[in-house]
């Protein structure tokens, strides 16, 4: 199914959320990732292992790897959320406005630092653990929330607001009725980058024995143990397809009807 | 009217009689608005008084402050000095959000909400205002009705489910929810094709002989001014008033080079096309029917614009004026029009229509 064919069948009947293309299309990643893992679990069972490749890839060590990993990103895009959303929109509002060029510089340096090198800053100031992998990954994870929530409330059309205005919304009305439910799409498509860019960032949080796939990855760099280092890196990449699939269904399900 | 009449659109008949009272006194008191960083102020020391239940047009070119104007009536913008008041209360002293409750708005770019249906942009206020839900769907009901769209096939329905033509239907709706006795218009119905939009101003015009709001209407077409104000206010830049006037009185007797260049060419012409028969008939006398009009026939309701036209098309100097049953009461013919332009249509004599 085509792009352009969604496009169409969504626009010929807005009442309705899930058109059978839609469906479709949100089923695709899914079994596309099941498929990845039941091939890589095909080929490491053909393998025959070695005493260490045995003890590292114990199902029950791969699923404390992969929970604790989960774990790590929910926390810190939680944690995003509840710092990047309501600033956002504090940042769009008249008064604040002349601050919003200083915190998205911010932002942007949390996000072009290299995540380890803040890894290891933070663990060197504090100490290291999981609350400092989270912080982390906080900050350079911070960005794509902050940036869509202020970029999704100024993209609302002006006119928009100024007929909210005009038939006598006050400012809090104008933001709960009229501006949020409008940028809605525009900040989950921003939470949904902020997930996945977590779901890499937190393989480092291994450094400060915050655990996570990151333990499996790096041990098999340690070891040079090929079958390791593939089953680290491929369960990686499905947490992160899964996550971003996940934040687009629920992106979809939210976004507001009519539009 | 025989054959011609769907080619012209005539102004409802008897639109002067005394307003009701649905409406409220707007006055702006030397109204003033500098924004900052300019020189000249946008609107420079502004007064005119509106009666309740008028519909005003406030008519000029593109920037010439009308927008700014009619934005201090309603405080989405604060004017720099001067006073509006409504019913005699200064606006400066309300609420803004709740003083805007009570003055229906209706902007340039209509403003639906697109994630809301039709039924709770046209609800909106009336919610805000505390209505209960049964009220309030029967609110929207009777707003889509009145607006000429049909509510089981519209409430429903998104914004962007609907011509451009109905989303301004809906804005007029919209902006009555809450039956607010001011009403603030600009430019409605720029955005839709000429024969839309002069279809809407009939329906419209319609509408206000009923409601008898006071209603400030920015518009800066000249046919569209004449056809719906009750007065236009021709502006010149910084919203200083060049003339405040029944559309007939700056038809007849333009104040100066600057209104007569609104006016333009054919101001006679113009000025038949508000003039009804029903009307035309106070000035003169009909003449005997004739046996040579050819068929052709205009009611009372017709304007005498209507009855000249279809005399040209038909290539008749004389029409038929008949009753509401059809009764043919005398003619009308060229002479007889000339007559009453003579009689009405002199600067200061009074007007027609
Ligand atoms: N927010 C603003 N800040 C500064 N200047 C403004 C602002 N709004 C309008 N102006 C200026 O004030 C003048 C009047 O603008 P206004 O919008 O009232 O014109 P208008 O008569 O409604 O024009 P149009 O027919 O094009 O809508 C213009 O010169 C415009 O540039
Ligand atoms: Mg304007």
């Amino acid at each position: 199914m085509s792009a352009d064919t969604l496009g169409t069948s969504s626009a010929a009947r807005p009442g309705r959320r899930w058109s059978r293309g839609q469906l479709a299309r949100h089923l695709v990643t899914p079994a596309a990732l099941a498929v990845v893992l039941l091939a890589l679990y095909l080929w490491v069972s053909g393998q025959e292992l070695d005493s260490i490749e045995a003890r590292v890839l114990d199902a029950g060590a791969i699923g404390d790897a992969t929970l604790r990993h989960l774990k790590l990103t929910a926390i810190a895009s939680l944690l995003i959320v509840a710092i990047a959303m309501p600033l956002g929109i504090l940042l769009t509002r008249p008064r604040a406005r002349w601050i919003t060029p200083v915190a998205l510089a911010a932002a942007n340096m949390g996000q072009a630092a290299p995540a380890l090198g803040v890894l290891v800053i933070m663990a060197m100031l504090f100490s290291i653990g999981q609350t400092v992998a989270i912080a982390a990954l906080v900050v350079t994870a911070i960005l794509p929330v902050l940036r869509n929530t202020i970029i999704g409330i100024q993209q609302v059309d002006r006119s928009l607001v100024e007929a909210a205005f005009g038939m006598g919304l006050t400012p809090g009305q104008v933001l709960r009725k009229i501006e949020l439910p409008l940028a809605v799409p525009v900040m989950l498509a921003g939470l949904r980058t902020t997930i996945v860019l977590s779901v890499g960032v937190a393989t480092v949080a291994t450094f400060v024995n915050a655990g996570g796939l990151g333990d499996i990855i790096v041990a098999g760099i340690k070891t040079t143990r090929t079958p390791i280092l593939l089953t680290g890196a491929v369960l990686t990449t499905v947490v992160a397809f899964a996550l971003d699939w996940l934040a687009g269904v629920l992106e979809h399900s939210v976004r507001p009807r009519g539009l | 009217m025989s054959e011609s009449s769907s080619t012209v659109v005539s102004r409802p008949a008897g639109r002067r009689s005394a307003p009701a009272e649905g409406g409220a006194r707007i006055e702006l008191v030397a109204l003033t608005k500098r924004y900052p960083g300019q020189s000249e102020p946008a609107v420079d020391d502004v007064s005119m008084d509106i009666a309740a239940g008028e519909l005003v047009m406030l008519l000029g070119p593109s920037g010439c402050g009308k927008t700014t104007t009619m934005k201090m009536i309603n405080r989405l913008i604060e004017p720099t000095s001067g006073h509006v008041l409504i019913n005699g209360e200064d606006v400066l002293r309300l609420d803004p959000a709740e003083l805007r409750r009570r003055i229906g708005y209706v902007i340039q770019q209509i403003g639906l909400f697109p994630h809301l249906t039709i039924a709770e942009n046209i609800g909106l206020v009336p919610r805000l205002l505390g209505w209960k839900a049964v009220t309030i769907a029967a609110r929207v009901d009777e707003l889509l009705e009145l607006v000429g769209l049909d509510p089981s096939a519209y409430r429903g329905r998104y914004p962007r489910q609907l011509s451009g033509g109905q989303q301004q239907r809906v804005g007029v709706a919209r902006a009555l929810a809450a039956d607010p006795p001011v009403m603030l218009m600009d430019e409605p119905f720029g955005a839709t094709d000429p024969i839309t939009r002069e279809h809407l101003q009939t329906e419209f015009h319609k509408l206000q002989r009923e409601l008898r709001k006071t209603i400030v209407f920015v518009t800066h077409d000249f046919d569209e001014a004449l056809r719906l104000g009750d007065r236009i206010a021709v502006l010149r830049e910084r919203s200083v008033i060049a003339q405040f006037d029944t559309p007939e009185r700056i038809l007849s007797a333009p104040a100066d080079e600057y209104v007569a260049g609104f006016v333009g060419s054919a101001a006679a012409i113009r000025r038949s096309g508000l003039t009804t028969v029903d009307d035309a008939l106070r000035h003169i006398a009909l003449a005997p029917p004739g046996d040579d009009s050819g068929g052709l026939s205009v009611s009372g309701e017709d304007t005498v614009r209507d009855a000249i036209d279809a005399m040209l098309r038909n290539g008749r100097d004389r029409i038929h004026v008949t009753d509401r049953d059809g009764a043919v009461l005398g003619s009308l013919d060229f002479t007889r029009i000339c007559e009453l332009w003579a009689r009405a249509g002199q600067p200061g004599g009074r007007d027609v229509g």
